[in-house]
């Protein structure tokens, strides 16, 4: 047993070695970054503003309802279930498909632990009060911010402030009920409220100033407002609490906080006007284009920028009309004729639908396609690329075929109105020439020359992706981007969250309600009007001539719809306002689809439903979304949504 | 891999459940206060839901779902045994009403002890009342032209909002054809002012398109006010038929 004897030796000898030694394990991981790290430098402070930041919910570039945050792939994005456009593989109403919950719980776990930390930090790391009360303001913001992102898909959510500690504080502690809707808003407000105290007037690109927190309450509190006034669908916990609904005699205060705090933006922001000259269409359009990428604009409050190699989105890559498509993608966001209706500047008929047809019912012919839309308003060709319009110094090519039968006498209406039939199977079928995809056979025209069925860009009767309702999206799109480029995860265009046109939008709305309410003090129909009017006159649009002529809601929420279309906003703002199962009641929306009469050599449009028929219908249980079942599973005190 | 094994061996259980499944039944039917005839409803969540509330052991229970069929009965033969709470949720005047601030106001839910087969009948007022008139009618295009009734099912001024939809929908797959379950292609619906207009009054809904004449089809008349039972606007239907184009 010689060997036994070697082993004690050998025990013995490391135990005598390293138990003293074991005082000096005492020290903190290397591999395992210490509060004294971040709280200790600016820079620590610095790369854990980063983190919060890129995990803020902005539902930006990289956001879709079927992916949700920070999700490289955004085909189907908000504007294809809002009705603004369609998209090929979007065929019925829908909501948001990912539940955020757990990813706000986490932010709001680590902005509470900096409120609660960094002051502790203040004298050992020599920071001035300034500096401190700077980052304690964008904490606040930053959680007010993600508490909206809660409130307005749940409705009342819990509310916690402080970090909660697991094993340390019993189960039941952590547990947090969900507080009312009610309450849940003005904890907003409070942390916006905090927000405007500490910020400063100024910050870096991307990070909140004081006007941004101001900005985001307006926004907040007019949804706010807005579910008191309209909501309908109410819950409440076996303590009463109204966990969806908020009470309507709350509308109005709501309403003012709303409109004080888009006040207090006046005259430090301003529309972007570089390049506007009245009575210029073209510098209209132009500027308005450019609105969207000058990164010194006056309008911008808050953004969230890009930079390639190391942040990118595809924006450009999903939506550029196909005949520029390099990278297998394109198109997915065509505007829908219905959303091209509500702008001024187009042949209209009384109800306010398109008119394609002269007096004798025959369709008006066109030397060019653009030609119909001669006097369109610059905000929407900035918005939607129109068939034949320019882009990237290249016709954007969309007809949907050519039209070879008689035109002496003029041309009918190729289908009875109202009709779903795909053009294809209908009794006009002989007269036209389509194409099924994009390698499409030329067709020779009466003069010998030969012209493709359809436009490159679509509409192909068996490939319904481009220019599915005769329009493709322009806004955001990089004018400026060369065509080899348009891949994925190449695109680094500025997302612009919060620019002031929607604050005053928000300000214009707040004072008509504040109005209707019947509250007294400003006139507030006139500060409305003098909102909606800059906009109007910024957009190119027919501008309203006196506050007279506000005579309705429905003016200030079409304007806004108009302004901030593919932006991500109008599908919170027709749930705000409780319309959206009004606006998607078995709807098939509607397409422009233009024709080239070979007789004539002109061009002819024909409005219809568009060719697959989808059907719309907004689901009311969706203006309160689901909670997460597997967070029901983790706390029996969390309450589900009506209808799940 | 051997040691996996082994950890999984070694705490696997050989043994099974300690508890007894769940074998109580809990069975009934929502019938028509007025008609006493059954509540057509689709299936699935948007129809008629039960929502039980086991209060054996707590005041405040995480909810217990479970839907109707078709026909507005339920059958539920995995109900543990307990004192329960329950309501059905569908296209009738609430069972359990509440007031502004929370207040129950209404409440016609049943607590009972659920053991061995419990049968309960919940008698409703429906939102409408969707009749046939006629037999639907085979058109040589390919379509079909129905013609229904739809009329108010309660005298109850706070549920006699406007009506938002009437739709005529088709299937060429099975029985169970409604809002759930319907062919987009063929189905009609007439929605806003023109719906509510229809109310009380005989309409005629011919099926859009044509339909291929080589199989059968089902088809029913669903329609729904503004209103929304647990955040739904829920159909009322008719009882659904056969047209039967092979002969």
């Amino acid at each position: 047993m010689k060997t036994l004897r070697y082993q004690t030796l050998i025990l013995s000898l490391a135990l005598l070695l390293t138990v003293p030694a074991c005082t000096k394990l005492d020290v903190p991981p290397m591999n395992i970054v210490q509060d004294d790290d971040i709280f200790g430098s600016a820079n620590g402070i610095a790369s854990y503003m980063a983190r919060m930041y890129g995990q803020l919910p902005i539902e930006d570039f990289r956001y879709t309802p079927r992916r949700g945050f920070n999700h490289f792939w955004i085909i189907d994005p908000f504007p294809t279930i809002t009705g603004e456009a369609l998209s090929a593989n979007q065929g019925s109403a829908e909501t948001e498909a990912e539940y955020y919950w757990e990813d706000a719980y986490r932010l709001i776990r680590d902005i509470n632990y900096f409120i609660q930390t960094l002051p502790t930090y203040m004298e050992s790391s020599r920071f001035s009060q300034d500096e401190v009360n700077g980052w304690l303001g964008e904490a606040y913001f930053m959680r007010g911010v993600t508490y909206f992102a809660l409130a307005k898909r749940y409705g009342g959510v819990p509310i916690v402030n402080e970090v909660l500690n697991f094993p340390e504080q019993p189960i039941e502690q952590l547990q947090v009920p969900r507080s009312s809707e009610e309450a849940t808003y003005d904890q907003i407000a409070a942390d916006f409220d905090q927000a405007w105290e500490l910020l400063p007037e100024q910050n870096q690109m991307g990070r909140a100033n004081r006007y941004a927190a101001a900005g985001f309450k307006s926004r907040a509190m007019l949804f706010a407002g807005s579910i008191a006034k309209y909501n309908e669908i109410t819950l409440f916990d076996h303590e009463n609490r109204q966990l969806c609904g908020i009470p309507s005699e709350r509308a109005t205060a709501y309403f003012k906080l709303a409109y004080d705090a888009a006040k207090l933006l006046e005259g430090h922001y301003s529309l972007y006007r570089n390049r506007w000259e009245a009575g210029n269409k073209e510098a209209q359009y132009q500027n308005y284009v450019d609105l969207f990428f000058d990164a010194a604009s006056p309008e911008n409050i808050f953004v969230k920028e890009y930079g390639y190699p190391e942040s990118v989105h595809g924006y450009d890559v999903y939506n550029i009309p196909y005949q520029f498509q390099v990278a297998g993608y394109s198109s997915s966001v065509n505007p829908t004729l219905d959303f091209v209706e509500l702008f001024d500047g187009l042949p209209k008929k009384s109800n306010g639908r398109i008119d394609v047809y002269d007096d004798a019912g025959k369709y008006r012919l066109y030397e060019r396609q653009m030609d119909f839309f001669a006097d369109a308003e610059p905000r929407l060709r900035a918005t939607v690329i129109f068939p034949g319009d320019q882009f990237k110094n290249e016709a954007v090519e969309i007809w949907r075929g050519i039209y070879t039968g008689d035109v002496a006498g003029g041309i009918d209406p190729l289908q009875a109105e109202g009709s779903r039939t795909t053009y294809e199977n209908s009794s006009a079928a002989s007269r036209l020439v389509t194409s099924a995809v994009p390698q499409q056979t030329p067709h020779q025209l009466p003069d010998g020359t030969l012209m493709n069925p359809a436009g490159r860009s679509g509409r192909f009767y068996n490939f319904a992706a481009p220019a599915l309702t005769g329009f493709s999206v322009r806004k955001w799109l990089n004018p400026d981007m060369p065509a080899e480029l348009v891949v994925e995860n190449r695109s680094d265009q500025t997302w612009i969250e919060l620019r002031y046109a929607e604050v005053l939008l928000n300000r214009a709305e707040a004072a008509y309600e504040l109005s209707l309410a019947g509250e007294g003090g400003v006139d507030y129909v006139s500060d409305a009007y003098e909102c909606i009017r800059q906009i109007q006159e910024r957009a190119g649009a027919t501008v309203l001539s006196s506050p007279s002529e506000l005579t309705s809601i429905d003016i200030i929420r079409n304007e806004r719809r108009k302004e901030l279309s593919f932006e991500n906003k109008t599908w919170w703002d027709l749930k705000r306002w409780r319309i959206m199962d009004d606006e998607q009641n078995g709807r098939t929306y509607r397409v422009l689809m233009s024709f080239y009469a070979e007789q004539a050599g002109r061009w002819f449009f024909d409005d219809r439903f568009e060719e697959r028929n989808s059907i719309f219908t907004f689901d009311t249980r969706w203006y309160y979304q689901q909670i997460d079942p597997e967070e029901l599973t983790k706390s029996p005190n969390l309450v589900q949504n009506p209808g799940y | 891999m051997l040691s996996g094994l082994l950890c999984t061996g070694l705490f696997s259980c050989e043994e099974l459940d300690n508890y007894d499944p769940p074998a109580e039944t809990l069975k009934g039917r929502v019938i028509d206060k007025a008609s006493k005839a059954p509540i057509q409803t689709e299936m699935g969540d948007r129809g008629i839901r039960l929502r039980l509330l086991e209060l054996s052991w707590s005041d405040n229970p995480t909810p217990y779902y479970f839907t109707c069929m078709q026909d507005g009965t339920f059958n539920n033969t995995k109900i543990f045994k307990g004192t329960y709470n329950v309501v059905p949720q569908g296209p009738f005047v609430p069972l359990v009403q509440r007031d502004g601030s929370g207040e129950i106001i209404v409440d016609e839910s049943q607590t009972v002890d659920i053991e061995g087969v419990t049968d309960l009948t919940f008698e409703v007022e429906p939102f409408l009342n969707v009749e046939w008139v006629g037999e639907p009618v085979l058109n040589d295009n390919g379509s079909i032209t129905v013609q229904a009734r739809v009329s108010r099912g309660t005298t109850n001024p706070d549920f006699q909002q406007e009506v938002t939809e009437i739709a005529l929908f088709i299937n060429s797959s099975s029985y169970y054809v409604g809002d759930n379950n319907y062919d987009n292609r063929y189905t009609v619906r007439i929605t806003g002012a023109e719906a509510n207009d229809a109310l009380g009054e005989v309409v005629t809904l011919t099926t859009q398109d044509s339909f291929s004449m080589n199989r059968d089809y089902y088809v029913r008349v669903g329609a729904r006010i503004n209103y929304n039972v647990e955040g739904a606007q829920r159909f009322n239907y008719n009882e659904s038929k056969k047209v039967e184009v092979l002969q």
